[in-house]
């Protein structure tokens, strides 16, 4: 992070791999296994 | 509602959002072949599965896709969202 300067936003660009299948992507908010990145409870 | 009507209808979300999806994606990377080629896989996934609910459950929307059969059905109940 030290070259990052401050107060830059950034977005990577997002590869195209595979998607979850349809019930899942509806029942975990996204149709991208890259994007699905959910808060641990223990991260609380 | 029936268990096939809610079947359909949950069917119908989960292609939509499927579609919402890679629209979000297909805006940041237009040029992705395997994504619009999923995409229009889901396109025509959804059209087939509308017809098929308003064939069976009446309209979907108050205008602009199905027409009304006799008599007009946009006195019918229940709504999808009922």
């Amino acid at each position: 992070m030290q070259k990052r300067e401050l107060a830059r936003a950034y977005i990577p660009r997002q590869p195209y791999v595979r998607l979850f299948p349809l019930r899942e992507a509806l029942m975990r908010g996204t149709i991208f296994p890259n994007l699905y990145m959910p808060y641990r409870e223990k991260d609380r | 509602m029936d268990r096939q009507r809610c079947e359909l209808m949950r069917e119908l979300q989960e292609v939509s959002f499927a579609l919402v999806e890679l629209n979000l994606f297909l805006d940041n990377n237009p040029t992705n072949q395997q994504a619009l080629a999923d995409y229009n896989m889901f396109a025509r996934k959804y059209e087939e599965l509308k017809k098929m609910y308003e064939s069976l459950y009446g309209p979907l929307t108050n205008f602009g896709y199905a027409p009304s059969k006799y008599p007009w059905q946009w006195v019918n109940e229940p709504w999808p969202w009922e």
